[in-house]
């Protein structure tokens, strides 16, 4: 009797607290997003909570941001699309075929072996970007890449590499390599092995790796900082210069970061499963 | 043996090297020469009078570094929102890990919902939090009084503000935490813990003797992970402060912009920047040996 009731409660606890969390969790959230259905009295006369109840929810905002504002949103909106997608794109095909060439053919360059190879790639993604940035600046000027997207997707492929080569190894090495190997005795040369056979299979992972490199070239700021002023800039450097143009106009803020957020919550909603799943390996 | 088969039949070695080139001349040209540029640059002066220069300028760059109090002051602020954030972000994660694991129902949502946060644009990050800390307008010091509790000045006040900060990057990054140790978790064969449980083990002993050592390694490599990306915080704090008040909240990847950029002298940041580097790098190292020992000692 005395067991059951402890169970019970240590069942009744543990949903408080997760449910604690969860509230911790999604309470900023649902501000910013409230927030871009209010009046400005109601955010100024604030902190109002629930819609219909203490305040009047209104769209306004949300019109004016592809109508009024849409000269000023659509350009970072539509490089930051562009930028990601392209950026990640290179990264993943270029990463898998550094990974598969790791996990396939044995290196020996001076002293460094397969492993030396692949630490070095990915010990890369813990180097500070600023770091790296000051020098850009410099070197991006000298070939006229400042402020363009070419160069932001050069410096996205490579900041997502170590990522993508990471992933997409520990991807390939679960393939057996008993199916390339029947398809080289029918006399496939290995770039048709790899275009054809390997990629092919390995498409959800591929479809993960890419999602992920994304997510991080969407969310990026130090770069597009540094990189960017005007032509190529991004959502996030759209939305950090909103408090320094015009004040804190928090309805125009919350509109532009849920814009910006909206994507990556999408993507992650749908990747929990992989990311569980691509990380095993670390954690071992 | 198939495995050495292929390889050795796949040892033709240019069709090897044109699968990792691309990627390697890629990281070479963007990461490797940068980075090395940048520490000459640390060397040296920089001016754009007739063109772009580059003059050789010896320790001048690291002597006014190490005589630079703001250097101190960042890397203090930088190096205690690591090891806080870090710390609470950990044992958070362990929490909730264990409690996503007590099988209760709906603990897929929950998982999904908590995973969320580190996924979202800094940027919009820092907003939300703003918001949130509005002297004000915000909710929590709204709701403060309510519970008996004073108002607080959480972006303005110099002792308080890396605290708020803390508790942004907590809320955007104990997700991390909770990814690797639940994935760590996972790994965990469930044979193992039935059988500890049949010997008679529950609670914390299952905990502390099966459960937590065999986490050793993920929680190594999460809070490893975690503090390198720490220490190069910038983004949510140029929404949160900007640095202030003052420069009671700037990070040393703030300062290095700051300097470099703002004040326009790229041969300064570029010293800030690779002192954050050389911090990074011995903050990783002692790490490393701190734990091998600590492994060494669990595993015996």
């Amino acid at each position: 009797m005395k067991a059951v009731r402890n169970e019970r409660f240590m069942k009744v606890t543990t949903y408080l607290l997760l449910i604690a969390w969860a509230v911790f969790v999604v309470f900023p959230l649902y501000w910013m997003l409230t927030t871009s259905f209010k009046s400005k009295l109601d955010v100024f006369l604030g902190p109002k909570y629930i819609p219909w109840v203490d305040f009047k929810p209104i769209v306004q905002w949300w019109i004016r941001i592809f109508t009024v504002e849409r000269e000023e949103v659509i350009r970072p909106l539509v490089n930051s699309i562009i930028v990601a997608s392209i950026s990640s794109l290179l990264a993943v095909l270029l990463g898998t075929m550094a990974a598969y060439g790791l996990t396939r053919f044995k290196f020996k360059f001076g002293p460094l072996r397969n492993h030396d190879i692949l630490v070095w790639i990915v010990s890369q993604r813990m180097m500070p970007p600023i770091v790296i940035v000051l020098a850009l600046f410099l070197m991006f000027k000298v070939v006229n890449l400042l402020d363009t997207r070419l160069g932001m997707t050069l410096i996205y492929t490579a900041f997502n590499l170590p990522i993508a080569v990471w992933m997409m190894r520990n991807f390939l090495s679960q393939i057996p390599i008993s199916i390339e190997e029947a398809a080289m005795v029918d006399g496939a040369s290995r770039s048709q092995i790899f275009f054809r056979v390997v990629l092919p299979l390995t498409l959800p992972s591929l479809a993960a790796t890419f999602l992920l490199c994304f997510i991080f070239a969407w969310n990026e700021f130090l770069f597009a900082l540094i990189l960017t002023f005007d032509k190529a800039s991004t959502m996030p450097i759209l939305i950090a210069s909103q408090h320094f143009q015009r004040g804190p106009q928090w309805w125009d803020i919350s509109v532009m970061s849920t814009v910006a957020i909206a994507p990556v919550v999408i993507i992650a909603l749908s990747l929990q499963r992989y990311f569980v799943k691509g990380l095993i390996p670390i954690s071992k | 043996m198939p495995m050495t088969n292929i390889l050795s039949s796949f040892r033709g070695k240019k069709a090897g090297r044109a699968f990792i080139l691309p990627a390697v001349i890629i990281l070479l040209l963007l990461t490797i020469f940068p980075f090395l540029f940048s520490l000459f640059l640390s060397f040296g002066k920089v001016s754009f009078l007739g063109g772009l220069q580059i003059h050789f300028a010896g320790l001048k760059n690291w002597l006014r570094l190490f005589n630079d109090e703001r250097f101190y002051n960042a890397l203090s602020n930088t190096v205690l929102i690591a090891v806080i954030a870090v710390a609470i972000e950990y044992v958070l994660g362990l929490g909730l890990v264990l409690l996503l694991n007590r099988g209760v129902k709906g603990s897929t949502f929950f998982r999904v919902l908590f995973f969320l946060p580190m996924m979202l644009t800094p940027i919009a990050v820092g907003y939300m939090w703003r918001m949130m800390f509005n002297p004000t307008r915000g909710p929590i010091n709204h709701v403060l009084p309510l519970l008996g509790l004073p108002a607080v000045g959480w972006l303005t006040e110099p002792k308080i503000v890396l605290y708020s900060i803390i508790l942004t990057d907590i809320w955007q990054w104990t997700p991390f935490m909770i990814l690797i140790l639940f994935a760590g978790l996972q790994s965990i064969p469930p044979a193992l813990l039935e059988a500890a449980k049949v010997d008679g083990a529950s609670g914390w002993r299952l905990f502390k003797e099966i459960i937590f050592p065999l986490l050793i390694p993920a929680s190594i490599a999460a809070i490893l992970l975690r503090t390198i990306e720490v220490l190069k915080i910038v983004d949510k704090i140029y929404i949160l402060t900007g640095g202030g008040p003052g420069i009671y909240s700037e990070s040393m990847t703030l300062f290095g912009y700051n300097l470099g950029l703002r004040a326009f002298d790229l041969a300064y940041g570029a010293t800030i920047a690779f002192s954050l580097f050389a911090t990074i790098l011995v903050v990783s190292i002692i790490f490393l040996l701190m734990t091998r020992r600590s492994q060494e000692i669990s595993l015996e």
